[in-house]
């Protein structure tokens, strides 16, 4: 069989060497507490610190907004609950959650977790895109609203949202503003100084750091209640001994994503852009889905009628091809994607979605070795849907 | 030579676990898959997503076996093929086996379609039955055979079966998870629940699928025989042909469940005598072997899991139906459950109980059998 393919890069990315080689004294001779006053501690502080400042710098901002985290999961969480706790404990009057039906779970679950402590919820109406409806931000965006969080770019079918309106909007009716942008950022231009959001999560293995590390932009003035308590990292907004090597891991990651965002999105661009056109011609009912709005580069979330999701991922597996379709529930099985079915997507489409996005692994030989699998897996598929029914 | 590919239905259980670890031995391509066939809900606290338990044991067996393990959401499917028919019948007063249509549906034709996009040419299940030649036979561990839940199984399928631990004993499947280092699966419990009915209460998921009020869980009348009111009971559905639990005291002799009849919601009770049958009539007969009995032929009967084989004679075949005069009476013929023909270890074929005679039907008269060449 020939080597296999990678067409997973939103799931997760392989570590760069050039990140591994920036963390790794940090498992070895430099190992030290950042909070310990002695040459150890001093010595992981200052790494430390230089992290903080080189990410805040990708993003346009100052370091004292650079919170690190385990993750998006969490990064989500502290942006949606600790607003949300926040503002209902200083009972000004602000009481509702606003966030959109394609978001990831990460925000959704977090949502609900604040309507289940006495939040109003309010989810924003999207066209077949998955482009949020001004009328509808405008209609739910009221000053009664606590926090609003709209994702960036969505992560299974790729649709950019306009991030700087929307928060300008929000900003304007004294509303805090949060952007998931975990599948934005190392995609597109994301900048502190050109959006006024005033929280972002993002996460370090989507852009080729580790698993376990993220980060949250805070912007100066905005304020989170924690969701942990402890001592006084990360200024007591997420306590506990900070994850040194993981970070700087991150800071190195997202210096080499910005500088290459110029050059590898457009490579990226140009091989999604092909994979698209040959699947839809070789598959002429083949629907690419989330077409009509600005997409990110690197995502390609297509349903071919008549076949099934978890059939075509387990082929395409057995062929040496990772993909993935929208959701992965907890126990593995492949159920309909929340977003798609947000977007209007007909159910018969939406149980067929394979997503295939695309990265640092991906080469014009492996774009042309899905390009001739897909179509030839389809067929068997719907043949052998033809003789079941 | 490339091996040849087969999809491993896994429960996470020791039987399917051990049929997995077995074939690989055998230098079997194999992936493993756990179907994900309902979800227990909120009901059930300890289990947050759907025996996610046995979901992780099935993935580590496999990871232990170093072969790529798929969960298959094939909640859809179940809940139209089996829960659904298990709630109807059990609301027309009959005692379902949700097994068996899981097997012939779910497993042996759904699964399968999942082994063919697969370029699987066999599938395995744990199963102690076994299958060669393109036919089915007894489990050799005559305290586990579970061929008589496979006889709805399309014909054509049995020659894709692959059942390893049909051939062990249960002591056997439990030493072989041993040498595998599968300790935890080897010493699992025996699961003799319904995997869909948390705590084996059946009424509970009754409950849950039907509407409010439905007769099948609401008061009615104990009967005897002859008609004389004796009690009152909740619900029909509590209730199977043969069963001694729950009935009205006060008898000189132990009472059972007789009959069942949900259009004035009885449950007819009587003294073990009145459970005796002699005929039985069952639909949805599907053959398992080419040559299929036909009128008077003799054939061996089992009329439930672990019962005894009886000497029967097939007395009538229209179309899915078929009836049979039994050499002997038996016990507590319960509609809904399976009837199924067997020739020694051989399966022949089976169907689904429609009603149980107390007397067998016409049998033809020995002398006017055709007289076959000898």
């Amino acid at each position: 069989m020939p080597a296999p393919v990678y067409l997973d890069h939103s799931a997760t990315t392989p570590v760069r060497a050039e990140v591994f080689a920036a963390m790794e004294p940090f498992y070895g001779p430099k190992f030290g507490n950042p909070s310990s006053i002695h040459r150890w501690g001093r010595e992981a502080r200052a790494a430390l610190d230089e992290a903080r400042e080189r990410l805040a710098a990708t993003l346009g901002a100052h370091s004292d907004e650079i919170v690190f985290t385990s993750g998006g999961t969490e990064s989500d969480n502290l942006a949606i609950l600790g607003s949300w706790r926040l503002l209902r404990d200083k009972n000004v009057g602000k009481r509702a959650v606003v966030t959109t039906p394609i978001e990831h779970k990460a925000i959704l679950a977090a949502s609900h977790q604040a309507a289940h402590e006495g939040a109003e919820e309010r989810i924003l109406s999207v066209d077949g895109a998955g482009l949020v409806r001004r009328e509808s931000f405008d209609a739910l965006v009221r000053e009664d609203v606590a926090i609003c969080s709209i994702m960036w770019v969505n992560n299974e079918i790729g649709t950019i949202q306009p991030i700087a309106d929307f928060a300008q909007r929000a900003k304007s009716r004294g509303v805090l503003f949060h952007t998931d942008a975990v599948q934005a950022f190392g995609h597109i231009a994301v900048s502190a100084k050109t959006a006024p959001f005033d929280m972002l999560s993002l996460s370090g293995h989507k852009i080729g750091a580790p698993k376990g590390i993220g980060a949250m932009y805070i912007r100066r003035g905005t304020f989170v209640e924690p969701l942990q308590f402890g001592g006084s990292q990360n200024r007591g907004v997420r306590p506990g001994t900070e994850n040194v090597a993981a970070a700087v891991a991150l800071a190195r990651a997202a210096e080499l994503a910005v500088e290459e965002l110029e050059t590898e999105m457009p490579r990226l661009e140009k091989m999604r852009d092909y994979l698209q056109r040959e699947l839809e011609t070789r598959i002429p009912d083949a629907v690419v889905n989330g077409l009509g709005a600005p997409r990110a580069p690197h995502i390609l979330n297509i349903s071919v009628p008549g076949t099934d999701s978890e059939s075509m991922l387990m082929a395409l597996d057995m062929s040496g091809v990772a993909c993935s379709s929208g959701s992965a529930c907890q126990s593995g099985t492949v159920d309909p994607s929340h977003v798609l079915e947000a977007i209007g997507v007909p159910r018969e489409l939406a149980i067929a979605a394979v997503r295939m996005s695309l990265g640092s692994l991906t080469t014009d030989a492996c774009i042309e070795r899905v390009v001739q699998l897909f179509p030839a897996l389809i067929s068997k598929a719907r043949r052998l849907a033809g003789v079941a029914s | 030579m490339s091996r040849e590919r087969v999809l491993v239905a896994m429960s996470g259980g020791v039987d399917s676990s051990v049929a997995a670890a077995l074939l690989v031995d055998q230098g079997y391509d194999v992936i493993g898959a756990t179907m994900k066939l309902f979800c227990y809900g909120d009901e059930v606290s300890d289990r947050p997503c759907c025996s996610l338990d046995s979901i992780d044991d099935a993935r580590r067996v496999c990871e232990k076996l170093g072969v790529p393990h798929y969960v298959l959401n094939m909640e859809d499917a179940f809940g139209r093929d089996v829960l659904r028919n298990f709630v109807s019948e059990y609301a027309r007063g009959r005692t379902p086996i949700p097994c068996v249509r899981c097997n012939s549906f779910t497993k042996f034709r759904d699964l399968l379609g999942k082994a063919d996009a697969l370029d699987a040419k066999w599938i395995a299940t744990g199963h102690y039955a076994r299958s060669h030649g393109g036919e089915l036979y007894r489990g050799l561990d005559p305290a586990k055979d579970q061929s008589y839940f496979l006889w709805g199984i399309d014909r054509a399928v049995v020659s894709r079966m692959l059942l390893p631990v049909g051939a062990l004993t249960k002591a056997e499947t439990r030493a072989r998870a041993r040498a595998l280092g599968l300790h935890v699966i080897a010493d699992k419990a025996e699961s003799q629940d319904i995997c869909f009915v948390p705590g084996g209460d059946h009424t509970v998921v009754l409950a849950k699928h039907l509407a409010v009020g439905d007769a099948a869980l609401s008061r009615g009348p104990f009967v005897l025989r002859d008609g004389r009111q004796v009690g009152e009971h909740e619900g029909f559905a509590r209730f199977t042909i043969g069963q001694r639990r729950g009935l009205p005291g006060g008898y000189a002799e132990p009472m059972f469940v007789t009959a069942i009849r949900p259009a004035d919601r009885a449950v007819v009770i009587g003294p073990r005598d009145e459970l005796l049958g002699s005929g039985i009539i069952a639909r949805e007969m599907n053959w398992l072997v080419a040559d299929a009995p036909g009128v008077g032929a003799q054939v061996e009967v089992q009329i439930r899991h672990h019962a005894s084989p009886a000497a029967a004679e097939i007395v009538r075949v229209e179309g899915d139906e078929i009836e049979l005069a039994l050499d002997e009476p038996v016990s507590a013929i319960s509609p809904g459950q399976s009837l199924v023909l067997y020739s020694g270890a051989r399966v022949l074929g089976g169907g689904v109980i429609e009603a149980g005679r107390a007397v067998g039907g016409m049998r033809v008269a020995r002398a006017q059998l055709p007289i076959f060449a000898a």
